[in-house]
């Protein structure tokens, strides 16, 4: 096995489910309301590696903890103990076009979307044309972004967000969106990732898209993990527990 | 890589969250950036009509400027003012508004307050160009003084920050914050003498006791007020204790803001 792209090192995270909350200052001072939690473990005890150039699928059943964990390589969340460590720069695919203004334009939100995912203005100015090819709205681009079907808005902010020429790429259940063409210009540029060397970690709940995509694959049961290993046999282990029917 | 370089690293993003806002604000509006200059150019008019009007504040004469110009002399507080309160109001909203942004991409949080500041600060700073050509046309020197003003401008934005920021932590556990510091900036504009002149307070000090002079003194906005009104309404050098306790409040605000954001920042997605 080559290098590891990311080490996932028994991460746990933990979120406060707040039974009373009290988010006001008014019953706070009044009449000394405090919130009321029970702590939720949403990962705990993980630890796996991401080797340096492969595609990963990350499966599990809903509330698994797979978001969760993205978040943390994505350095939006921060876990209670453990660590991640991450070779060369990490980009995440989880929610696109957010940032947009409306107001602006098309073009002028490219470029403010790129520096929100940390590119420089003379990175975005280089892949302009080729961001706005691959949306697919280069007619609208001086249009304000308000004007703009949810399907182009979608494929504005994925173009840029995959653009960005990362060496670890996350994305979290994407490939839901937009019709089935840009669907396979995803999957394409997901493949062209992978032939220059980098690592792809994704999470999706179709199981065509893990067997044709990834060669690795580590699944999520409760925020623990069940297993990791080579995409063929996690994704059997998986299909079987499902198959079980217990839940 | 510090927390201070990587913020350094990504101005970039703070200058596009800037422009952003500056942009976004006024753009489709038919009369544009003007817009911007008409809601302080009304302000200025009410105040003048009630306050020098009706009831007869009358600041005493620029030295050695002599000007004798209410509304010049209001704005030349004002304009500060109004400033410090959009950046304390919109720096304190910046994080709950921006929560879609915070809980999907990771960035330096620390770019939304900041650039709050920058996009406030543009406006800001035409309307005190504006000022600063009219208080020449009425015969004022105010020119000379301008890159000292720049100074304390720049100061009185760090403040305003380090407020900010606090604010906006608070505001994160505290959702009504924002109301209540709604009515704390009316209250403390009024205690403030912006629209009146210190000489009345000094009046009232002398009858009922210096320290309602000293409690006023406190304010840290009183002292910026009265450093931007000797610059460029009076052109003089501030009074230096002034000057100093400015550069006090400051430095402590914004280390402050500055330590609890970036204590808090990192939990800020889990928060919101
Ligand atoms: N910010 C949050 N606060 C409290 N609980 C959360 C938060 N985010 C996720 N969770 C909980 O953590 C668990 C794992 O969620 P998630 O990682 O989104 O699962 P998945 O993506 O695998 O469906 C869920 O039970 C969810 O309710
Ligand atoms: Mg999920």
């Amino acid at each position: 096995m080559s290098e590891a792209a990311v080490v996932v090192d028994d991460v746990s995270k933990k979120f406060r489910l707040y039974k009373e909350k009290n988010d006001s200052l008014k019953t706070a001072l009044m009449r000394g309301r405090r919130s009321v939690h029970e702590d939720f473990w949403a990962l705990r005890d993980v630890s796996f590696e991401v080797p340096e150039g492969s595609t990963f699928g990350l499966v599990g059943r809903n509330g698994s903890g797979k978001s969760t964990l993205l978040k943390c390589l994505a350095k939006i969340l921060y876990p209670n103990s453990g660590s991640i460590t991450s070779k060369g720069k990490v980009a995440s695919l989880l929610e696109v076009g957010s940032g947009f203004h409306p107001e602006l334009s098309g073009r002028e939100n490219v470029y403010l979307n790129g520096s929100i995912l940390g590119m420089s203005r003379k990175d975005v100015a280089r892949k302009f044309d080729e961001i706005v090819e691959f949306s697919g709205v280069r007619k609208f681009i001086d249009q304000p972004v308000k004007n703009y079907s949810s399907g182009m808005y979608v494929r504005l902010g994925f173009s840029v967000a995959i653009n960005v020429d990362p060496d670890v790429l996350v994305v979290d259940e994407i490939l839901a969106v937009g019709d089935a063409a840009f669907q396979a210009k995803c999957k394409e540029k997901f493949a062209e990732f992978r032939r220059a060397g980098k690592t792809v970690i994704l999470v999706t709940h179709s199981m065509g898209n893990i067997r044709d995509m990834c060669d690795h694959a580590a699944w999520l049961d409760n925020g623990t993990l069940r297993q990791v290993g080579d995409a063929q046999s996690v994704m059997s282990a998986y299909t079987a527990d499902i198959g079980k029917g217990d839940r | 890589m510090t927390y201070l370089s990587e913020l350094f690293a990504s101005r970039e993003l703070f200058y596009n969250l800037t422009m952003r806002d500056v942009k976004g604000k006024y753009r489709r509006t038919v009369l544009g950036q003007l817009w911007s200059l008409i809601n302080p150019l009304a302000t200025m008019l009410v105040y003048t009509l009630v306050f020098s009007f009706i009831f007869r504040a009358r600041p005493s004469e620029g030295d050695p400027s002599g000007l004798d110009i209410y509304p010049l002399w209001l704005m030349t507080g004002l304009l500060p003012w109004m400033f410090f309160t959009r950046v304390v109001n919109g720096g304190m909203s910046s994080v709950i508004g921006n929560g879609g942004l915070i809980k999907k991409v990771y960035f330096p949080r620390m770019h939304l307050p900041f650039s709050v500041a920058g996009s406030v600060g543009y406006t800001w700073a035409i309307e005190m160009g504006v000022l600063t050509v009219a208080l020449t046309v009425f015969g004022g020197m105010p020119l000379i003084w301008v890159p000292v003003a720049l100074v304390f401008m720049v100061m009185l934005a760090l403040f305003a920050l380090g407020l900010a920021m606090l604010l906006a932590i608070g505001n994160v556990y505290f959702r009504d914050l924002q109301h209540f510091t709604t009515i704390a900036l009316q209250m403390w504009m009024y205690l403030t003498p912006i629209i009146y002149p210190i000489h009345l307070v000094e009046d009232q000090a002398e009858r009922h006791g210096q320290w309602i002079l000293d409690v006023y003194k406190l304010n840290p906005m009183e002292r910026f007020v009265s450093v931007f009104r000797e610059l460029l309404y009076d052109n003089r050098w501030p009074d230096l204790s002034d000057s100093l306790v400015c550069v006090a409040w400051t430095v402590v605000m914004f280390t402050l803001g500055f330590l609890v954001f970036k204590r808090s920042e990192k939990r800020l997605a889990e928060l919101l």
